[in-house]
């Protein structure tokens, strides 16, 4: 994603056209900008974001476990 | 999940796959999370050897079968059957023979597309093909990312104008 691309991104999350799928999903709830900084990584960098997001996940998840089992 | 050692082990072992689910979606810009990796893999029988090949060296087991049950990943077991939901030393993984809305290999190869990872060129399904095979699926927690998906290949062709 070029600049010029990454505002053009920015500027049709702070106002999506009406009706457009765009606009429906920022009415769902969901987060927009975090899209357009997705889209402004290398495919390397989102596997790289994937993957430490996923041990982020499981450390989550093995903390929550932990926890129950105490109680 | 290990993803740079689970797509070295396919790439190097020349296993056909793509890369599909909640991995796919974010490598094509979502910000859903997901802990496993789910793949579309070839049924050819010289792709069923190299896909055991690759996992063996790290210990694919069934996921949530009993720890006692006699499994080996090996081709004639992929073979006998069609998808996988693996645990292995790499993560969780997902071996699918074919992907609801789309088909076999061969089709969802069609509906995906390069990308560079790790240095490697990796087959993933485009933003169409995930959408297309979210809306097949039809289970609540794959209705409920359409609405991104769509929202996300919106963007990308306006802001790609």
């Amino acid at each position: 994603m070029t600049s010029d691309q990454r505002k053009r991104a920015l500027q049709l999350v702070a106002r999506p056209p009406r009706g457009s799928k765009l606009a429906k999903a920022k009415k769902y709830g969901v987060d927009l900008t975090l899209l357009v900084e997705n889209l402004a990584l290398t495919p390397t960098e989102r596997a790289k974001k994937l993957s430490s997001g996923a041990k982020a996940l499981q450390e989550l998840r093995r903390a929550g476990e932990r926890h129950r089992s105490k109680k | 999940m290990k993803l740079q050692e689970t797509l070295r082990a396919l790439f190097d072992a020349n296993v056909e796959f793509v890369l599909i689910g909640g991995a796919a979606m974010q490598m094509q810009g979502s910000a859903h999370l997901t802990e496993d990796l789910d793949f579309c893999y070839a049924r050819s029988s010289k792709n069923l050897e190299r896909l055991a090949l690759a996992l063996a060296p790290h210990h694919p087991r069934l996921r949530g079968a009993p720890e006692n049950l006699p499994f080996r990943f090996d081709a004639a077991t992929i073979k006998q059957g069609l998808n996988f939901t693996l645990m292995t030393d790499l993560g969780w993984i997902d071996f699918l023979g074919e992907v609801a809305g789309l088909g076999g290999y061969e089709e969802v190869k069609k509906n995906s597309e390069v990308m560079a990872i790790f240095e490697m060129d990796c087959l993933v399904l485009s933003l169409e093909g995930l959408i297309r095979a979210k809306k097949a699926a039809g289970r609540s927690r794959d209705l409920e990312v359409i609405p991104e998906l769509e929202g996300l290949l919106d963007l990308r062709k306006r802001s790609q104008k």
